[in-house]
């Protein structure tokens, strides 16, 4: 078991950096969509609900097989990697643009009405003055979909991808020590998952906290 | 590109599988719902240790992937001498992971009810389950029905994992369907039309319901 601490530690670092990498993917593209929503035309409205219902609506596996057999219609073969990244974010997207859109009424219309007022563009205003307060009003559901993109991460050992999960089968196809490496592997993503559950439950509460304004 | 005919033949297979993900996730929804509303109960007991025993494992649950536990459970427990089938072990498995979801969930809405009504329940002698049935649970359903709704959606997303410890069911059919058609794409779009029409459905007259549970608080 010892001896193969070195490939487990490997394995978390992969982990590590698919949740990183799909979680960024995540947030550039409910942004993108949560813009979709908030569009007057419904040419662009209905393409992003259709786009929210389908990645909520179906399993994520069938997704990253789906991404998986689809990449190299476009030249991009043998990249388990990517099509991991891309299946966790894009599907993680959808999320994130429902709990933007859920907080986007947290900023007082007079605030915008002021930021109007005293000559702030709306670009300005849309960045200076709503998104800061969204995202902080959003923290703990954002902090919430941060684990469950985390605790999802495991799919990609199933298009091979040398994560944390993966690197535990491998070991177990070696070895037969099945026990000891899946516990390893368990404790890996508690140590990983566990503190991030606790700090969400801790924003959960500032923000419900009885005559707090919601921002800790 | 798209051929169907492939998807034609391979029909039978995928519908036997549709129907057994149906049966799976209903037992372990029912499952899930009965020990997550018993961890809830243990947790507001406000016995000591058994407080202390439920967060660990709240803890330990919500931040282990499915997979993992699905793993656990297939490998691990044979070496303790106890074999179970991958059904079992799916259904378990799916019900261990949700419960401490529902019992959270649950515990979020009796918190929105007030100790009040508890305390009047009492002074006026009315038993426990009592006021459970009559009082309290009508006023948790338009609180409880929308979060159960995202967790049920949740676990029949989830039950395709169970693909991967060979549980025949739609995702796992699927599977067989492209391993015998070797088309991948056609097979995994209808099937995802299969899962996005049945979760779309649940959440439909799930939605119902909670119009109908809410009635008397509008």
């Amino acid at each position: 078991m010892l001896s193969n601490l070195p490939v487990l530690l490997d394995g978390l670092l992969v982990t590590l950096q698919l949740t990183v990498m799909a979680t960024l993917l995540s947030w550039a593209g409910g942004l993108l969509i949560l813009l979709s929503q908030l569009s007057a035309f419904r040419t662009i409205r209905i393409p992003g609900r259709i786009y929210i219902s389908l990645m909520r609506g179906t399993p994520s596996l069938l997704q990253l097989f789906l991404i998986f057999f689809s990449l190299p219609l476009v030249g991009l073969e043998g990249m388990p990697m990517l099509a991991a990244v891309l299946a966790l974010g894009l599907n993680s997207a959808a999320y994130v643009a429902e709990i933007l859109r859920a907080n986007y009424r947290v900023v007082d219309p007079g605030q915008v009405e002021a930021a109007m007022a005293i000559g702030l563009s709306p670009l300005r205003t849309w960045l200076r003055i709503r998104l800061p307060q969204m995202i902080t009003a959003s923290r703990p559901a954002l902090i919430n979909e941060f684990t469950i993109l985390l605790k999802t991460t495991p799919l990609a050992s199933v298009v091979a991808v040398p994560e944390l999960t993966y690197s535990g089968q491998l070991i177990t196809a070696r070895t037969f020590e099945a026990t000891e490496v899946l516990l390893f592997v368990a404790a890996g993503y508690f140590v990983l998952a566990a503190p991030i559950i606790l700090l969400g439950r801790k924003l959960q509460k500032s923000v419900q906290s009885p005559g707090g304004k919601g921002v800790s | 590109m798209i051929d169907l005919d492939v998807v034609v033949e391979s029909l039978p297979g995928l519908m036997d599988g549709f129907l057994n993900t149906l049966w799976l996730c209903l037992v372990s929804a029912i499952l899930a719902l009965v020990c997550g509303s018993l961890l809830a109960l243990a947790d507001r007991s406000g016995i000591g240790w058994l407080r202390v025993l439920i967060a660990g494992y709240t803890l330990t649950a919500l931040s282990m992937p499915l997979l993992v536990l699905l793993y656990l459970l297939f490998f691990v427990l044979p070496e303790f001498g106890v074999t179970l089938s991958s059904n079992v072990v799916g259904v378990a498995g799916l019900a261990l992971y949700y419960s401490p979801y529902v019992s959270q969930v649950i515990l979020g809405a009796l918190q929105a009810i007030p100790e009040g009504q508890f305390e009047a329940g009492k002074a006026l002698g009315v038993p426990q389950t009592r006021l459970m049935i009559r009082l309290i649970i009508p006023q948790m359903l338009p609180l409880l029905l929308p979060s159960l709704t995202g967790l049920l959606i949740g676990l029949i997303k989830d039950s395709a994992l169970l693909s991967i410890i060979s549980v025949n069911e739609f995702m796992y059919a699927s599977k067989v369907a492209v391993a015998n058609t070797y088309a991948p794409l056609e097979i995994y779009i209808v099937v995802g039309l299969g899962y996005w029409l049945l979760t779309g459905l649940v959440d439909e007259l799930l939605r119902k319901l909670e119009a109908r549970s809410s009635r008397h608080f509008n």
